[in-house]
Formats: structure tokens, sequence, C-alpha cells
């Protein structure tokens, strides 16, 4: 088995001018926890993901500076959410993760490990045209092997 | 370290070995200036090729080697990385915000004296490395411009670190070799550096200073950060202050204790391993002595050991003993003009280059003048001079300590990059102000 048997191949992507704030609209409205961002011609750029989301709620000194503990902070919901109003207008290529990509051949072994290394998607990309063909969730995982027991 | 023990006095290569020395010797001040290869890399080399080519043999390689610097750095190093582990730098950045109601001012020069006063007792760049991070937030809490504090936070760290034995690796070096002690560095050299340190405010009060602001509600945010969160492990907090204040204790008494300072920190380091690591079962021992060994700078260390051995081979050639006749010379062997040479020559060198090597290359070399100025006793303003030059003149560009790129590296990601030229407008006349306010004491005082 490889990466092909279980990735989706409906693929909800952002581009990378979307904004932080359709993104977020697209995280809730699908469910999804990471979403690809891919560029005009659909090559994978990176990923945007309900994670980034929360990180932009802290302070700028916080999530570049990599200060461990700030649990000397006092905040409310109220300023966590005007930090992330201040932000929605950025493109979401300012604040991309870069996750492990996997090709259409890997063996779905290596694909197992990521996953749970990483507790993220994994993209699946085209090894000649870098293009993303599908993502494969922890969901995808279980739902192919439920549909194998039956 | 001047000797006759490493004189090789066979000719190398058809090349008298005080030329191959000093070609070895200007070779790797050149290397490591270019920071094309690892510092370490090159003085290793470079001490491997003073014993291959017959400088100086293994036996007087290894008696070049000053352990006590060696044993002072590692034991320091090793109680900063438990210590930065318990939150207390975190602390005091907070505390000291509050204190001054949050007013931008008011919290920039507390931030510089937590910086100066940290920095005089344990080293420069953990300091900065931990204060910096919170100094952001604070100045992104209250939307002030955060170039004034980094810059003020640069010109503290060195400053506060000139002030003692242990702050700064040249007065560590200085220390070693001619046997001051932790308290003859306070005694003589804190007084101008509390001066120094008010009157560097000074331009940055009128370049920077009066223009910060904030509004009410945003010294209000400020003021409800909770610095007691701040400390991560009350138990290891109490463990590190314990342990550092027997250090500074050891080191005001180390005199009449008959103790080197080596001894002290690494006696404090083992100490501190073993209070910090008591109840852990073997495997959880041996896991946090290895991190904390880790965060030993391994590659300064090991720069220090093979510089110690160039500088002790080209010392063993009679070059630098010809090089103090020379400046000797040049200064007409009057111990005033001596001293104001070696301050301004060490502060403006310090600025452009690692002033280690410089301090390394400067003891031999002051040492070689001991005759002229009556012995050992007659050379202690030369010290002060090489000490306030080597560690003040550091401030004078980005590159001219580390704790100044540290500093650059978190000011480039906050969005606000310090740019080598600009920083050195500002900070080369005001770090010339600090030498200036040196030569008038060092006269008023020793000379």
């Amino acid at each position: 088995m490889t990466a092909r048997t279980l990735m989706n191949e409906n693929l909800v992507a952002l581009k990378p001018t979307d904004s932080v704030i359709t993104a977020a609209e697209l995280i809730l409205q699908h469910h999804l926890r990471h979403l690809p961002v891919v560029d005009e011609k659909g090559r994978y750029l990176g990923t945007f993901g309900i994670y980034s989301m929360l990180q932009l709620t802290l302070p700028s000194a916080v999530l570049k500076q990599g200060l461990e503990n700030i649990a000397f902070v006092k905040e409310t919901s109220h300023d966590l959410a005007q930090r992330l109003n201040k932000r929605h207008d950025e493109p979401v290529r300012n604040w991309l993760t870069q996750d492990p990509i996997v090709y259409p051949d890997t063996p779905v072994m290596k694909v197992l490990q990521l996953i749970l290394k990483g507790h993220t998607s994994v993209p699946v990309v085209n090894r000649e045209t870098e293009r993303l063909e599908g993502i494969i969730s922890s969901w995808n995982v279980l739902e192919t092997l439920m549909r194998e027991r039956a | 370290m001047h000797g006759s023990e490493a004189a090789v006095t066979s000719l190398i290569f058809g090349l008298n070995p005080m030329w191959v020395a000093a070609i070895l010797f200007a070779l790797t001040y050149v290397v490591v200036m270019t920071e094309k290869i690892n510092r370490a890399i090159v003085s290793l080399l470079a001490a491997g090729l003073m014993i291959i080519l017959g400088i100086l043999n293994q036996e007087a390689a290894i008696r070049g080697i000053d352990f006590n610097t060696i044993g002072l750095l590692i034991g320091m190093m090793v109680i900063v990385a438990i210590t930065r582990q318990s939150g207390i730098f975190q602390f005091l950045a907070i505390w000291a915000a509050k204190k001054v109601n949050a007013r931008p001012w008011g919290i920039l020069v507390m931030i510089s004296l937590v910086t100066a006063v940290t920095s005089a007792f344990l080293d420069n760049v953990t300091t900065v490395l931990l204060v910096v991070p919170v100094t952001l937030l604070i100045t992104e809490e209250l939307k002030v411009n955060p170039y004034p504090y980094l810059f003020a936070m640069i010109f503290s760290s060195n400053i506060g670190g000139t002030a003692t034995l242990i702050g700064d690796p040249p007065n560590i070096m200085i220390g070693s070799a001619t046997g001051l002690t932790f308290n003859d560095f306070a005694y003589n050299l804190s007084p101008v550096i509390f001066v120094i340190m008010a009157a560097t405010l000074i331009p940055i009060y009128f370049i920077w200073g009066r223009q910060l602001k904030a509004a009410p509600e945003d010294r209000q945010r400020v003021m409800q950060f909770n610095e007691y969160e701040a400390i991560t492990d009350p138990r290891l907090l109490k463990q590190c202050l314990l342990v550092i204040g027997l250090v500074v204790a050891g080191f005001v008494g180390a005199r009449f204790l008959g103790l080197e300072a080596a001894t002290v920190a690494m006696t404090g380091a083992a100490l501190l391993l073993l209070l910090a690591n008591w109840g852990r079962d073997a495997e959880h021992q041996s896991k946090h002595v290895l991190d904390a060994f880790n965060e030993v700078e391994w590659i300064t260390i090991f720069f220090f050991v093979g510089l110690f051995i160039v500088v002790h081979g080209v010392d063993g050639t009679g070059l630098l003993k010809l090089l103090a006749d020379k400046m000797l010379a040049l200064t007409g062997g009057d111990l005033t003009a001596t001293a104001m040479v070696i301050l301004w020559s060490s502060a403006i060198l310090s600025a452009i280059i690692d002033n280690i090597p410089f301090v390394a290359t400067m003891i031999p070399l002051i040492k070689a003048m001991a005759p002229t100025f009556g012995g050992p006793e007659g050379l202690m303003p030369l010290w002060w001079s090489l000490s306030l030059g080597a560690c003040l003149g550091g401030n004078g560009t980005l590159i001219g300590a580390s704790a100044n790129l540290v500093v650059a590296g978190f000011a480039e990601r906050a969005g606000q990059p310090i740019r080598f030229i600009q920083y050195t407008l500002m900070a080369f006349p005001i770090m010339l102000m600090s030498i200036a306010i040196s030569m008038f004491y060092l006269q008023w005082r020793y000379l």
C-alpha cells in the first residue's frame, strides 16, 4: 500500500495571498485542522492550520523571540481576539509551516510514521511537477482501515 | 608566561623561529577575523602547527594553557546553564519594569541596571539572551520603539561585565595571569563603572529617551504582569541563589582562603549539580548533568585552549618582549603614556577585533614591561587600562562583543534590525566617551 491509496483528493486549499481570516472561516466551515497552501500552478508551498491561527493571538515577542514561559502575562479572551483582529488581513504566506511531504508512491508505513511524529496531515506531492495531489490525515487512514475491516 | 622553556634555537625551514611563530600568530588573527572558519578550529590548528613546527613542545604547550581561566569559564557556564532554567532573569526584568510603574524611560534605566548587574556576575551573552525577549514583550505591550532598549542593553551588558573579575573574559584572563583577585577588580574598577553607566544613559536619554511615551492603558497591561509566575521552579531558584551567593563569597574570600578562582567556580558548579539532581534516579541525573554540560560554550573554551598555546609559543620566541620594548621606546618608558596607549589602543582594537586574542597577547607583553616599572606592583595601572579598554571597547561596533551580535539577532527577528553603520555612528562616540572617563579616572587614581 502506498500514499496514493490513502490520500484524500478532494482538496480544500488556500492561496498564499488569502487572508488569515479567510483561512479561519474555511477551517471552521470544513472542520479541517490543516489547510495546504498552493501557488497558481498548484504547487505545494506549506500548511496553514488551526495552530497557526492560535499562534496569531500571542504577542510577537512570544511568536518570534522564543519566550518559553509566558505564564506571567495576564490577558483576557478579549485581548487575544483583539490581537487576532489586528492580524486578520495578513496573508497566510507569512505564517506557513513546512510539513514533511510524501510522494504518491511513498510506502504507507512511512506516511503513518510522519502522521504520528508530527501530529499533522501529510501533503502528497507529485515528484515531477511538485503539484499537490492530495492530503492524508489520520481520519483518512482510519476510514481506509475500517473499510478494509468490513 | 614569558620564559625560555619553549625557545627553539634551530632554524625552521631556514627561517628564524620568531618569524615562523609571528607568521602563524598573524595568520591566526586574520583567519579568525574573516570568520570564514570557526575560531576554535583556527586556534587549535594553529596550536598544533606551533608544536609540529617545533616552536614549542607539547609539555610547554600544556604549561601555556591557563587552566585557571578555563576552569573559571566552564564552572560559571555550568552555573548559568542551570540558573537560567529557574526563570530568574525574566523575573528580574518584569520586577524592574513594574518598580517604575511601567514608565518607558524608567523601564529603560531599570532594564539597563538589571543587565549591568547581572552581567557583572554572570555571562553577558546569557544575560541578554534571557532579558531581551521579555524586554521586547514589554515594549510591544507599551507600543514603544524597542531600538533604544536594545542599544542600552548592549552597552550595559559590556559595561557591567567590566566591573568584576568574572564579568567578562578579558578580566578573567587578566586576573588569572596576574593573581589579581575578585576584590581587586571590584575595588579598582567598579567606581568608574558606576560613573560610566550613568554617563552612557545621558546621550541615550537625549537621543531617544525623552520621546518615549506610552498610553496609560498600555502601561496598565505591563503592570498586570505577575513576575512570580515567571519563576518556573522555585526550589531550583533557591538552590541557584544559594550557590551563586556561596561562589561570590568564595571569590571575595579567595585570597584569605588561599583558593584560585577556578576552584571556587568549579566547586560551585559541582555543588549546584548535586543540589539540582538531589533525589533523581541515575538515568535522570545523567540526562540533567549532560544537559548542563551541553550548555557550556565549548567553541569558546577550545578557542581559549588553542589561543593560549599560540600566544605561549610566540612569547617563548621573545617576539612579545621585542614588541613590549618597542612600545616602551615609543612611550619613553613613561607609565602614564604607556597606560594611555594601552587604554586607547585596546578600546579601538576591541571594537573591531575579538578582544580575547588581543588580551591574550597583551598579557605577556605587559608582563615583559615589569622591570621598567619597578616590578609587578608597578604594572597595576596598565592592567586596569587593558581591562577598561578591552571590555568597554566592545561597545564600539556591532561586532565588538558576542552579546552585541545576540541582541542584533533578536532585533532582526523583531523587525527592528540594528544596522552596522547606524549602530556604529551612535555607539562609537559613546564608547569613546566611556574611554575618556576611564582615562581621567586612571590618571586621578593611579598616575
